[in-house]
């Protein structure tokens, strides 16, 4: 398939999670703010926009500022509004190899953001949050109802994975680096859709390292960390095998399924004690490990060239 | 209720509907039929649902930098069987001599040997691109697909408004306002035999593979569009996919020691035909413009070199410039000895001085067209321009006659289209479409009909912020050799071939029965006597009823509560 | 001692006809780069045509870093050679070798008068010819100047009077002007190469009614010159018009076309037969050098 596609396939993974995850982690947000009598909101609101990328001191760190950061910003892709947009933009350019249904799925969504944000801007904005989970469940869904399992659905998949190892561990790390302004982790596990899951294989209260242990290595819940990584593993697994036409006799051929590889081996055969003992540096080891094989991504599969400029010449 | 068409008025122009008042054409009648019990808001109601299924996907038209739904009225346009024949033979004749003109132009010249055209009317033509010179199509096509503007004048006569031989769009149009309508408005189509439309892209890959390079197998074929911002974008995906190709942008394209390949996931792949949807002048920074970032640089010799087919071919413009067409009557001519079979609009060639001058006189009479716009940029309908704009226009007619031509304004024929709830006639023109493989000339049956929106607005025009109509062909009686070639793989069968007793479907398991029962069983507790407690679970005895076929458990259970 | 000389040792010692040169050409163009090119697309036209006044015996062009040659005859009848890189490289050098038999035209035509060149057919024929281009037109004042020092004169005539007005208003300098002056504006500076001084005179022919086309070649610039001794030359061009036949004429150096000029091709105006054009994609360019070396064989 060509390069481009291939790549824009890969961003539609990357940014449908990304809304998807952010509007989880910002309804948790928001609804924190109501319920707790007793948080500091700039702190909060702070910390949360450091962990997602964009640092703001406390003093201008408020609930607006942050959905107009995390939810709003239509030039920003790590915003909702901004990640939707970037999706159907990229959806725009590979249509021919979506489906149809993916596509008018991903182009309704966006026509109906500015519908979406006035009746956020109204009713506040739990309902946008809602409406962002549902389309996203509704394109992966479409996605994986009507597409081919040949290369476009792997780069889906791939982006789609890496983009939730990376929102996993950062969701994580408002938990384990904000200190006493950190959610609980009952509110971490209900912002990654683990809460329901989490209590039926514990069945009892909420303990810090057995959710961390669950979003980190739990090998059925699909959006802990280790099941990402085992699925843009093998997504990298199937691209190189059939991408690669020699046999591969040592090891595996891909830089990126070497970074990846390398992650997941890690969270599976270091010990739990040990795991909690380090982990924000863990925790940050995964967020560059996802860069790291993104941009490994882009340079074996995608065009590695910028756009050609030609400079013509003459000679007499 | 109020009859849809009351009222509907009925000016000097020919209508395509109506004949007199209230008197629908043969065509017509069906539709006639269908359409005049309904209330205008009903039809409103289903225009509101046909623009939002193509909002939903995204069928747009980029309009003055805004990606705009492209409007669908939800009147058909109907073209009889008889009047389709006229056009398909005026369409492929005008093709075929438009070839000829083509080929000599890049070739011999014999044309302008023979002086049945002016040498200089090629020379001086912006779209003469020496840099095709020679360049010989594998197939000798070069008109790979061709749009030629029908417009039906006062007479109910359709002539020729221009022809597009370079990338003329709104093919996809065609077929996503057939497959709305049909959504929309299904019993409209029960009670007609239209020809399908669905049929382009397929004929369209075929004259496209016909075209490669003769020794290649089984030609790969792409298209090449501009990107996502060109107005027709939505087009060029439409193709690609219907027609299982790559739709690739120039920065996919690679081309080295004349072979052109696009960049895959799987290293590079090669490429043997290039349906291009972008400009001449954009396609190959080598020969044409050096700033272009949307081409492929090399593609121009590896034409020339015979190793990939560039459709429609490069240089086209030569042939449906303005100026030409006066001359298109001549050609067909000279190349076929036959007389045209669809007249042109009646045209004025400003070459001599006593036409400049009557024109220059006439400019409020006449409509004036420059010779290099397209999309009805720069064009003037005299009888409905001001005193300025006529004399801005003498200023620039003086000085340069030969970029204009000067037409006799044709009333535009109308057709009723819904505006505002209500029907009214609006100003339409007809763009067909051609295909030609290199050893037929195929018309899509149809083709686009262009409604020019605002009342009594003449340019009708996409780029215009105009909209469209879905076009019927009537099916003429199906002859016995109009079958297509015999499918030697036959995979249909009739009813009679359906089983005796077909397997039914699966039903699950039967949690539904268990909770069925224990409301019965309390249903049966209150209302009904205890025999029928004790038999549903007698003994705390568990009812194996999973194995049951369900056509049989059914009746079963609905009998209990009698029981 | 450099290869061609070699080569040249080498060359079977045929006799030419006397009115003939037999002339080797070595053209070598070297472009430099401030760092790798990705890739590059070129043209080249270094053949040397075949006509009445000239044969051409052999040519090559040789390409470094090495790349896979096309060849095509353009519009405008020149040989084109085509070629692409896509290897890194920071440096280009093309080589055009050719060895060509040369003299005057010598094979008459039936000349026309005004009154033929004015009739709608033969202005149909040269349409190209007779239009001014971007880099040949020349101002009203200038063309009336022109033609009232060709006055009455005959076509044939009148083009060498064209040809002698342009000479004594325009003195040749190197440098004084590029690729892309236009023939006003060498004009007004009353400098210019044979380029300009080309366009000067192709526009002024145009004007007055004669089908002119622009030259592209080479000149040995020794008359007298000694056989086997290699001389600096450069790339030159000329003019030639129509008045029933073409006629050539050297308006740089006021001489006719004879054994010291070597054609390659010929067109509307430099922009139609350019020696060397192409397009690159990477760093910055360092300009180019060329050479051109001519050596009188026979």
């Amino acid at each position: 398939m060509l390069s481009r596609i291939a790549e824009s396939l890969f961003w539609i993974g990357r940014y449908v999670e990304r809304a998807d995850d952010t509007a989880r982690i910002l309804d948790v947000h928001t609804q924190r703010l109501v319920e707790d009598p007793w948080i500091d909101e700039r702190r909060a609101c702070s910390n949360l926009l450091a962990l997602m990328g964009s640092p703001t001191p406390e003093a201008e760190a408020d609930t607006e500022r942050v959905l107009a950061t995390l939810a709003f910003d239509r030039t920003s892709p790590s915003s909702i509004v901004g990640a939707l947009s970037a999706a159907r933009e990229n959806a725009r350019g590979a249509r021919e190899v979506l489906s149809a249904e993916i596509w008018e799925s991903l182009n309704v969504t966006h026509n109906a953001l500015p519908q979406q944000r006035t009746m956020a801007r109204r009713y506040g904005p739990h309902s946008l949050f809602r409406f962002v989970r549902e389309r996203s469940a509704m394109v992966f869904g479409l996605a994986d109802a009507t597409m081919s399992r040949d290369e476009s659905w792997l780069f889906l998949i791939l982006g789609r994975s890496l983009e939730r190892v990376d929102m996993t561990s950062r969701i994580l790390s408002t938990r384990v680096l904000a200190g006493d302004a950190a959610p609980s982790w009952t509110l971490v596990l209900r912002s990654t859709g683990a809460y329901e899951p989490y209590l039926r294989t514990y069945r009892g209260m909420v303990n810090s390292s057995r959710a961390a242990e669950f979003l980190l290595l739990d090998r059925l819940f699909p959006r802990s960390v280790f099941a990402a990584l085992e699925q843009a593993e093998a997504c990298l697994a199937e691209l190189e095998r059939s991408t690669v036409r020699d046999a591969a006799r040592i090891g595996v051929t891909g830089e990126a399924h070497r970074i990846v590889g390398r992650a997941r081996t890690m969270l599976e055969f270091m010990g739990t004690p040990e795991l909690l003992a380090q982990l924000p540096a863990r925790l940050e080891d995964l967020q560059r490990t996802c860069s790291a094989a993104s941009a490994a991504v882009t340079h074996r599969f995608f065009t590695e060239q910028a756009p050609q400029v030609w400079v013509p010449e003459e000679a007499g | 209720m109020a009859d849809l068409f009351d009222g509907y008025p009925l000016g000097e122009v020919w209508d395509e509907m109506f004949g007199g008042v209230a008197q629908p054409r043969a065509a017509y009648a069906g539709l006639f039929a269908s359409l005049q019990p309904m209330s205008g808001e009903e039809l409103a109601a289903r225009a509101d649902l046909l623009s939002q299924t193509y909002r939903d996907a995204g069928v747009t038209f980029a309009h003055a930098g805004e990606e705009q739904p492209f409007p669908l009225d939800i009147v058909p346009r109907v073209i009889g069987a008889g009047e389709w024949a006229v056009i398909e033979r005026g369409l492929e004749q005008r093709v075929l001599a438009l070839e000829a003109f083509l080929a000599d132009v890049y070739g011999a010249g014999q044309v302008f040997t023979d002086r049945i055209v002016p040498r200089s009317v090629i020379t001086t033509s912006a779209h003469f691109h020496r840099q095709a010179h020679g360049l010989v199509p594998p197939n000798g096509v070069r008109v790979h697909v061709s749009g030629i503007d029908l417009v039906r004048d006062e007479a109910g006569d359709f002539r020729v408004l221009e022809d597009n031989l370079r990338s003329p769009s709104g093919v996809s149009y065609v077929i996503t306002n057939r497959a709305a309508m049909s959504q929309v408005l299904p019993e409209l189509f029960a009670d007609h035999r239209i020809q399908p439309v669905a049929d382009y892209p397929t004929k369209l890959l075929a004259a496209l593979k016909a075209s490669a390079p003769s020794n290649v197998a089984d030609p790969t074929v792409v298209v090449l569009t501009p990107g996502v911002y060109n107005s027709a974008y939505f087009e060029h995906a439409l193709l690609a996919r219907q027609m299982g190709v790559e739709l690739v942008e120039g920065r996919d394209l690679v081309c080295a020691g004349n072979q052109v390949s696009m960049r895959t996931t799987d290293g590079q792949q090669r490429v043997d035909v290039i349906y291009r949807r972008i400009d001449d002048e954009f396609l190959d920074p080598v020969h044409f413009r050096p700033d272009s970032v949307i081409g492929c640089a090399g593609v121009i010799n590896a034409a020339r070199a015979g190793r990939v087919t560039i459709a429609n071919a490069v240089g086209n413009g030569v042939a449906d410039d303005k100026l030409l067409y006066t001359w298109v009557p001549d050609l067909i001519r000279y190349y076929l000895g036959e007389e045209p079979v669809l007249a042109n609009a009646d045209t004025y060639r400003l070459d001599e001085r006593d036409t400049v001058e009557w024109v220059l006189e006439s400019l409020d009479q006449l409509v004036l067209k420059p010779v290099d716009g397209s999309g009805g940029k720069g064009i003037v309908i005299g009888p409905r321009a001001d005193e300025e704009t006529l004399s801005d226009l003498a200023v620039k007619v003086r000085a340069t006659p030969r970029d204009w031509i000067a037409q006799k304004p044709i009333g535009l024929s109308t057709c009723p289209t819904l505006v505002g709830g209500r029907i009214a006639p609006r100003h339409v023109d007809l763009r067909p479409f051609a295909v030609n493989d290199g050893s037929k000339v195929w018309v899509l049956p149809g083709g686009l009909t262009r409604v020019a929106l605002p009342e009594g607005e003449l340019v009708v025009n996409s780029s215009q912020g105009g909209g469209s109509k879905d076009t019927w062909v009537i099916s003429p009686p199906r002859e016995a050799s109009d079958t297509d070639e015999p499918d030697l793989t036959r995979i249909e069968f009739s009813a009679a071939d359906l089983p005796d007793d077909p397997p039914g479907q699966d039903p699950g398991p039967l949690n539904d029965t268990v909770v069925g029962q224990s409301q019965q069983q309390q249903q049966s507790a209150s209302v009904q006597g205890p025999g029928a407690s004790s038999r549903a679970l007698g003994g705390g005895e568990v009812l194996p009823l999973a194995p049951l076929d369900p056509r049989k458990l059914e009746p079963s259970l609905r009998a209990r509560p009698a029981c | 001692m450099s290869p061609q000389t070699q080569s040249q040792t080498q060359e079977p010692q045929v006799r030419t006809a006397p009115h003939r040169w037999r002339l080797q050409v070595v053209h070598r163009t070297r472009f430099h780069y401030t760092g790798p090119v990705r890739s590059s697309y070129n043209e080249a036209r270094l053949t040397p045509e075949n006509s009445n006044r000239q044969t051409t015996l052999r040519s090559r062009v040789e390409i470094e870093p090495a790349a896979t040659a096309y060849a095509y005859r353009d519009y405008w009848g020149s040989t084109v050679t085509a070629f692409d890189l896509h290897s890194p490289h920071s440096e280009l050098v093309v080589t055009g070798t050719s060895t060509v038999e040369a003299g005057p035209d010598l094979a008459g035509h039936d000349r026309v008068g005004w009154t033929s060149l004015a009739a709608r057919e033969v202005r149909e024929q040269f349409g190209e010819l007779l239009t001014p281009t971007p880099l040949t037109a020349m101002d009203d004042e200038v063309v009336a100047t022109a033609r009232d020092a060709v006055g009455n004169a005959k076509p044939h005539q009148a083009g060498a009077l064209v040809c002698r007005f342009v000479g004594e208003h325009m003195e040749y300098l190197s440098g004084a002007t590029n690729v892309k002056t236009n023939a006003m504006q060498a004009w007004t500076r009353g400098l210019g190469v044979c380029q300009d001084i080309s366009h000067v005179t192709v526009g002024l022919l145009r004007a007055i009614g004669l089908p002119a086309r622009y030259v592209s070649g080479y000149l040995h610039p020794a008359p007298r010159a000694g056989i086997g001794e290699p001389v600096t030359g450069e790339s030159h061009a000329w003019v030639e018009w129509w008045d029933g036949g073409w006629n050539g004429f050297d308006p740089t150096n006021s001489v006719e076309i004879g054994t010291r000029h070597v054609t390659l091709g010929r067109g509307r105006d430099y922009g139609d037969v350019p020696p060397f054009k192409g397009l690159f994609s990477g760093p910055r360019s360092e300009g180019h050098t060329v050479t051109v070396e001519v050596t009188r064989l026979a």
